[in-house]
């Protein structure tokens, strides 16, 4: 359940103007602090975008931050950061996010059971903008828990 | 008919775009229809009838056939369209 993964304090929300190696950094941080993944996997996550990995931006300002299990993951876990303005992806304009996800996947069973739950949520138009809405940690994990009861 | 879903890595959106897929066939009721991802170097142009990726990789999908290209992976509208249209080319309802 995703619910289990994304617990509110991977939830946090800045209204500092960052730049997307910030965001990135910053919503890989409580993964990083927990030990579900090491610094590797926030450099992977970094080098792959650089590399022209835009196709995380998930369209409806949301990005989905990710590296393969084997660049540091050691627990699987999501977090969240939302930001008071986008931090567009390679500074292109087309690719301004203002939420992003950051996804670490242990194993392939992992990946696929979790990238399901979050991607019903973020596919529902009403939940997406809930989302968006939300103003709060607690808010977030209430509103994920709500629709995969309501499953 | 079948569709396959792809992204660089075939992990993330490629995964997500296929779920969606499927739930738009299911909606619309579509039969035999088949649905897959993977990533875009293991696919050639007999792997599927239409190709689904998203607005970033559509350079690396040229050649490969009937292709779909998405501007959101997520939007489930801008998906059904897509998904009818496709249907529609290949002759099924």
């Amino acid at each position: 359940m995703l619910s289990h993964l994304l617990p509110e304090r991977n939830i946090h929300f800045t209204q500092e103007k960052l730049t997307w190696q910030e965001a990135v950094t910053q919503v890989a941080r409580p993964l990083v602090e927990a030990g579900d993944v090491t610094p590797e996997y926030v450099r992977a996550m970094l080098d792959s975008i650089t590399a022209g990995g835009t196709y995380i931006d998930l369209g409806h300002g949301i990005a989905l931050a990710h590296a393969r299990p084997e660049h540091g993951v050691v627990r699987t876990g999501i977090s969240m950061l939302r930001l008071g303005e986008p931090a567009p992806l390679l500074d292109l304009p087309e690719h301004a996010v203002d939420l992003y996800f950051c996804f670490a996947a242990a194993d392939a069973d992992a990946h696929m059971r979790a990238m399901a739950s979050l991607a019903r949520i973020l596919s529902d138009a009403h939940t997406r903008q809930a989302l968006r809405d939300a103003a709060s940690a607690p808010e977030v994990v209430k509103l994920i828990t709500e629709f995969e009861d309501s499953e | 008919m079948k569709f396959l879903a792809m992204c660089s890595t075939g992990l993330g959106s490629s995964f997500m775009v296929r779920m969606n897929i499927e739930t738009v066939v299911r909606e619309l009721g579509l039969q035999d229809v088949t649905v897959e991802h993977s990533d875009i170097s293991s696919a050639g142009p007999d792997s599927a009838d239409v190709f689904v990726v998203a607005k970033d990789l559509e350079d690396a999908v040229q050649g490969l056939g009937d292709v779909v290209v998405l501007n959101s992976i997520i939007d489930m509208d801008e998906l059904r369209g897509a998904v009818k249209e496709a249907a529609a080319r290949h002759g099924v309802a």
